[in-house]
């Protein structure tokens, strides 16, 4: 069984995220680049398929993106289990997802994969569509939002998150594309032993020429906060009576 | 005087023998698994060790400390019991083979005076110690136990033959089989006291002679980011053996369950219970396998509700360090990278940021000088301050720093002061914790002395920086720098308001510092109506944040960081005072929601604000 | 031709295609094309019953036994012959868990760009720009397309229902699902609800939540009542949980869950920096509580300073009678 794990390195959460000088990109100096949360799930899940089969099974992380920001990203990866790296080297960031989804496909192609997970969306530019992206282009089933999964040799359930509390699972032949949801199971920690290990394991460095691409991001901007604190002044009727203005007519939540 | 065949002198031998080589026997098999553990015994400071045993064992200090005061006071009684006695058990036995040591005035003058009175307040002892355990039962003296049961009897027995051997009460056969019944027990305590809580007897005054005298005394776990694979594997090896003085400790062990009475975190109804988690639990491990790789049979779950406050091994009577959370967390953490999930972020915070908070800045920093070698103190700011994990601190920094302006001492920050580390020391992440060691250790290797108002900070880098690198500067915990500023007559404080004030001693500070005075000597320079709290200086109850507990989620109904926050508004003091930030931080969460609806709120500050506030 | 997907929810249009549908009429009147609504898979005879309100160029049905239940496969060919079909310039759609589903696929397959979760249309005399957030929404950016084609899907909210314009579709067309079974290689079951026992606040679009200010325990069913009349969410903060008042996964702060509701409703909640990490990134907020320095007001789209136990009850009553 051959797994890949698709991650991406993304700014922390708690990172100063400012508009550079160019007005399109952030100030990356001021950035700390983090695994991207839901990846780590995807990840998780990954090993313990992997755990669960056997010794026939391999897990591989993949990541795309600038070498200085990545490279933590596959230490991250092969120190808690996975078994080898793949790094595309892609300089821009701001690559959009149908080119990102045909570089990944370009060098998965051939390693025919039997899974590939991926996080349900990056903290960063956020898109969402790398995984069924590569599903199609891949010619494998796919699915999102996985908040469980059970993997058997030919096929996977997965237990899509749906709305407003629903569920629904869905068996998919293999090959499939999953992404999957945050809180699916723990991630573990990695062990001394796997840190350790994790500069002998294999990595693979390709280089990436992403073509022209139809989505062009023109700038980044700070959103203008438009919060305006409305008072809610008056007698306790009168203030009943506003409040039931704001849920009814401003906020169409009741 | 009492006739016995050689028929008898062969049975008593062999009996006395076989007694005397099964108590050896087992006793060796500790002692052999005990040599097994990692590093030595320290016998430094040998008179202050020798001091100890004789105030803690002659003197009974920690037996019969605090509420125990007459349990330990009945227990002083068969102790000094058995003492006494020794030369009468020599007599008894002597006189079976013809050898007695007292001639019949010395036997005589001996039981009037020694004998007799020390037979009755030993019976007296171990009767009220029976009633306690077996009518009253206390909790930590946990279930039914066979073994006091017994000694209980055995001890009146031996008593009462003596008395009726020394009282000629019985004669003929009788006599003899009150002496057999006498040696009976007696040889009876030989095969009791091996494989029983009762082996402290013997191991418990040379447990209290070679108790480390550092505490937390967790050894270090030095990693070599290019040891080889051997390398590796030996050390993750080593995570699950315990040192020579933790398996000693385990066979001392007496059981008496006062290391879980204390412990904050069963109190507060987590499931951690150090008596057994960290001790009991490993001592058949230890004998079935004849060795102290036994670190994983410590209850992981409850090895994460320990907030290494040390309160269990400060109460220990018979000289163990209880806590083992370092022990189990490392091996967790470097052996099978099992760390609960809201301590990932924590850990990778400080591996990315070099804060616990993952912030790239600092506001607080900016306000305070920059350390220039001129200056003469260093003020290490640790993470709780600089990144304002409560806010309502930063104007106890101020504080303090308005104090030492106003001593005219001239201080400054440190700008690349990374995270002392502490929450991965606690955690077990010894990794993390020597990235960021390394890197402070080499800055603070630059300067003479340094001061911080974090506990945790000054534990880190004066105590376990120590055990890595050699360290040239000095540290002092703030309170420590005003009380000597006051001694000096540098600064001046004007008693201030007459409202009730308590100080909360943290734990780190009180126990694995040692300090006590220093803060209350400032306090009471400000407030003269200054109390104690019930369980205060090296007896305090943790707060509850802990061995990185500050920053576990909420999961359950645990209430481990509520308990002293309770007790503080229980005292009804007006103002409390506390000399940890994690304490301050603690309190002000505690207090408020707390605090009864017809009761002021209280007021908690730091030893800094109340001086500050009160400096002439 | 513009053409507008709209999607299912038991029965019922969902709400985010309807705001689909007022994008869709939006972009006809701008971009002087035609607009067409399409209704496809699941329950498509009442989605097309119901559509029948919007005023739109063409209604189009594509019915097919294989697609009467949702599947990645099935939804993404059946589209993607439409689109072959019919050439819209624009297909849009609200920002659905289905849309992430199956909507990449199209854009996969037909080598089309898709723009998603837009929150905002700069027409741009022709040359639209769509803004969407990024890094926690704590920038947005603006992108314009170089292809002829593009799918779009829109965060809720970005346009509103209010706009539609009511008519009725001019033409109806049933288009000619080709499917055989090769094409469909998943088994869906049936969607299905799950007894919540730990409540998930994350996932909850409506949450009124308390804190010390209802001072007493027994103010909760009065709070409960307020939440229940809304459909909303009982969370709380930090003190309320350490008081035994509601268990700890009903708290809303650093140390419990960070949500981001569509109108988080405190009653009783200071603000403390713990506590407001935990709900900041709520679309609205409306705070109760009696004091007028709260820091909650500092982040408060909607303040009212006043006796949440005066407020509480009748506002309650209010909203049960206007349902």
């Amino acid at each position: 069984m051959k797994i890949a794990v698709l991650t991406k390195a993304i700014p922390s959460y708690e990172s100063s995220i400012r508009v550079d000088s160019s007005g399109k990109w952030i100030d990356e100096s001021v950035v700390n680049y983090v695994v991207n949360e839901s990846d780590s799930y995807a990840l998780e899940e990954a090993l313990q398929i992997k755990e669960s089969i056997g010794n026939e099974s391999e897990v591989v992380v993949v990541t795309l993106g600038s070498e200085a920001n990545t490279s933590k990203v596959i230490k991250d990866g092969l120190a808690k289990g996975a078994d080898r790296g793949i790094f595309i080297n892609n300089k821009s960031s701001t690559t959009d997802p149908l080119t990102i989804a045909k570089l990944f496909s370009e060098h998965l192609k051939s390693e025919n994969f039997d899974i590939v997970f991926s996080g349900l969306q990056s903290d960063d530019m956020g898109a969402g569509q790398t995984g069924v992206l590569i599903g199609e282009m891949l010619n494998m089933s796919t699915a999102t939002l996985a908040i469980e999964t059970q993997a058997e040799s030919n096929k996977i359930k997965v237990k899509r998150e749906l709305e407003s509390g629903w569920f629904q699972w869905v068996t998919l032949p293999l090959p499939a594309s999953i992404s999957i949801q945050s809180g699916i199971n723990e991630p573990r920690y990695p062990s001394l032993k796997g840190i350790m290990g994790a500069k002998r394991k294999e990595l693979n460095i390709c280089d990436a020429s992403p073509e022209n691409q139809s989505q062009n991001f023109v700038n980044l901007y700070v959103p203008k906060n438009e919060k305006v604190t409305e008072k809610i002044e008056g007698d306790v009727d009168t203030v009943v009576s506003k409040i039931m203005d704001v849920l009814k007519n401003k906020l169409k939540v009741i | 005087m009492l006739q016995f065949s050689l028929l008898e002198q062969i049975a008593l031998a062999v009996f006395l023998l076989s007694g005397i080589s099964f108590f050896l026997y087992h006793l060796l098999l500790r002692l052999k698994i005990v040599l097994k553990g990692k590093s030595d015994f320290t016998v430094n400071h040998l008179p202050k060790r020798i001091m100890r045993v004789f105030n803690e064992v002659i003197l009974h200090k920690k037996v019969a400390s605090g509420q125990r005061k007459s349990a330990g006071i009945f227990h002083a009684f068969v102790m000094y019991g058995f003492i006494f006695f020794g030369l009468i058990t020599v007599n008894h036995f002597g006189m079976a083979f013809g050898f007695p040591i007292f001639n019949e005035s010395i036997r005589y003058t001996y039981f009037m005076y020694v004998g007799a009175p020390w037979a009755i307040l030993c019976t007296l002892g171990i009767l009220g110690l029976a009633y306690r355990r077996f009518v009253i039962k206390p909790k930590a003296l946990g279930k039914f136990s066979s073994t006091s049961a017994l000694v209980s009897v055995f001890i009146v027995t031996l008593m009462t033959t003596y008395f009726i051997d020394e009282l000629h009460i019985l004669s003929g056969s009788a006599e003899k089989a009150n002496w057999w019944i006498h040696s009976g027990v007696i040889g009876g305590f030989l095969f009791l006291i091996p494989q029983s809580k009762h082996m402290h007897l013997v191991l418990s005054p040379f447990n209290i002679f070679l108790r480390p005298f550092e505490v937390p005394n967790h050894g270090a776990i030095p990693i070599d980011m290019d040891a080889s694979e051997e390398e590796l594997d030996n050390l993750l090896l080593d995570l699950s053996r315990l040192s020579k003085d933790q398996a000693l400790d385990i066979f001392t062990c007496v059981e008496c369950g006062r290391c879980t009475d204390v412990c904050p975190a069963n109190r507060g109804g987590g499931i951690l219970d150090p008596k057994y988690h960290f001790i009991l639990d490993l001592k058949d491990p230890m004998l079935e396998s004849g060795d102290v790789n036994v670190v994983d049979k410590i209850n992981v779950e409850a090895g994460w509700e320990c907030t290494t406050c040390q309160a269990c091994t400060e109460v220990c009577p018979v000289g163990n360090h209880v806590e083992k959370a370092d022990e189990i967390r490392s091996f967790q953490v470097l052996a099978e990278g099992d760390v609960p999930q809201e301590y990932q972020k924590l850990l990778r915070n400080l591996q990315e940021t070099g804060n616990t908070e993952g912030a790239s800045s600092s506001a607080i920093l900016d306000e305070l000088p920059a350390y220039t070698s001129d200056k003469e103190l260093v003020l290490w700011l640790g993470c709780f301050a600089k990144h304002a994990m409560d806010p309502n601190f930063i104007s106890s920094i101020r504080n303090f720093v308005k104090i030492l302006d106003s001593a005219g001492v001239s201080y400054g920050v440190l700008s690349n002061e990374q995270c002392s580390g502490d929450p991965a020391n606690k955690l077990g992440d010894k990794l993390t914790y020597q990235l960021l060691m390394d890197q402070n250790v080499e800055e603070l290797n630059k300067v003479k002395n340094v001061t911080s108002m974090c506990p945790h900070c000054v534990v880190n880098l004066q105590k376990e920086y120590k055990k890595y690198h050699e360290i040239k500067y000095a540290v002092k915990h703030h309170t420590q720098v005003i009380s000597e500023l006051l001694e000096q007559g540098r600064i001046d404080i004007n008693p201030g308001s007459l409202e009730k004030v308590t100080y909360h001693d943290p734990c780190n500070l009180s126990r694995t510092l040692d300090e006590v005075s220093a803060p209350r000597n400032a306090i009471k320079a400000a407030a003269p109506e200054f109390f104690e709290l019930d369980e205060s200086g090296k007896e305090t109850l943790c707060c509850g944040a802990g061995g990185a507990l500050w920053w576990k989620k909420d999961g359950g109904e645990g209430r481990t960081h509520l308990l002293r926050a309770e007790q503080v508004i229980e005292s009804k003091t007006d103002t409390v005072v506390t000399g940890c930030n994690f304490c301050y931080g603690m309190m002000n969460q505690g207090i408020g929601p707390l605090t009864p609806a017809d009761q002021e709120p209280i007021k908690v500050k730091d030893v800094a604000d109340i001086v500050a506030e009160n400096l002439s | 031709m513009i053409l507008v997907v709209l999607e299912n929810q038991r029965g019922n249009i969902h709400p985010f295609s309807i705001e689909a549908v007022a994008a869709g009429q939006r972009f006809a009147s701008e971009l002087n094309c035609d607009l067409a609504i399409l209704c496809m898979g699941e329950k498509v005879d009442e989605l097309k019953n119901q559509a029948q309100a919007f005023k739109a160029s063409k209604l189009i049905t594509a019915k097919n036994s294989m697609i009467d239940m949702y599947s990645a496969d099935g939804y993404s060919k059946v589209l993607s012959d439409i689109i072959n079909e019919l050439s819209p310039k624009y297909v849009l759609m609200g920002h659905s868990y289905m849309v992430r589903d199956f909507l990449p696929r199209v854009s996969a397959k037909l080598n089309i760009p898709f723009v998603s979760d837009i929150i905002s249309v700069d027409f741009n005399n022709g040359s639209p720009l769509y803004s969407k957030q990024v890094f926690n929404a704590k920038l947005a950016t603006s992108i314009e397309l170089s292809s002829d084609q593009a799918l779009l899907s829109f965060q809720s909210a970005a346009f509103s229902s209010d706009d539609i314009e009511n008519g009725a579709p001019e033409t109806e067309l049933e288009f000619d699902v080709q499917l055989s079974d090769q094409d469909i290689r998943s088994e869906s079951e049936p969607e299905f609800q799950e007894s919540s026992s730990g409540v998930d606040l994350t996932a909850a679009e409506l949450i009124v939540s308390v804190g010390r200010g209802i001072e007493s325990e027994d103010n909760l069913p009065t709070m409960q009542s307020l939440a229940d009349s809304m459909g909303a969410e009982v969370a709380s903060s930090r003190p309320v949980v350490d008081m035994g008042w509601l268990p700890a996964y009903r708290q809303v702060g650093s140390s419990g869950q960070v949500v981001s509701p569509k109108l988080y409703f405190s009653v009783g909640i200071s603000g403390a920096i713990q506590h407001v990490v935990g709900m900041k990134g709520s679309k609205n907020i409306l705070a109760i509580n009696k004091d007028e320095d709260a820091p909650i007001f500092e982040i408060a789209d909607y303040a009212v300073v006043g006796d949440l136990m005066e407020i509480v009850p009748k506002l309650t009553e209010e909203i049960n009678k206007s349902k």
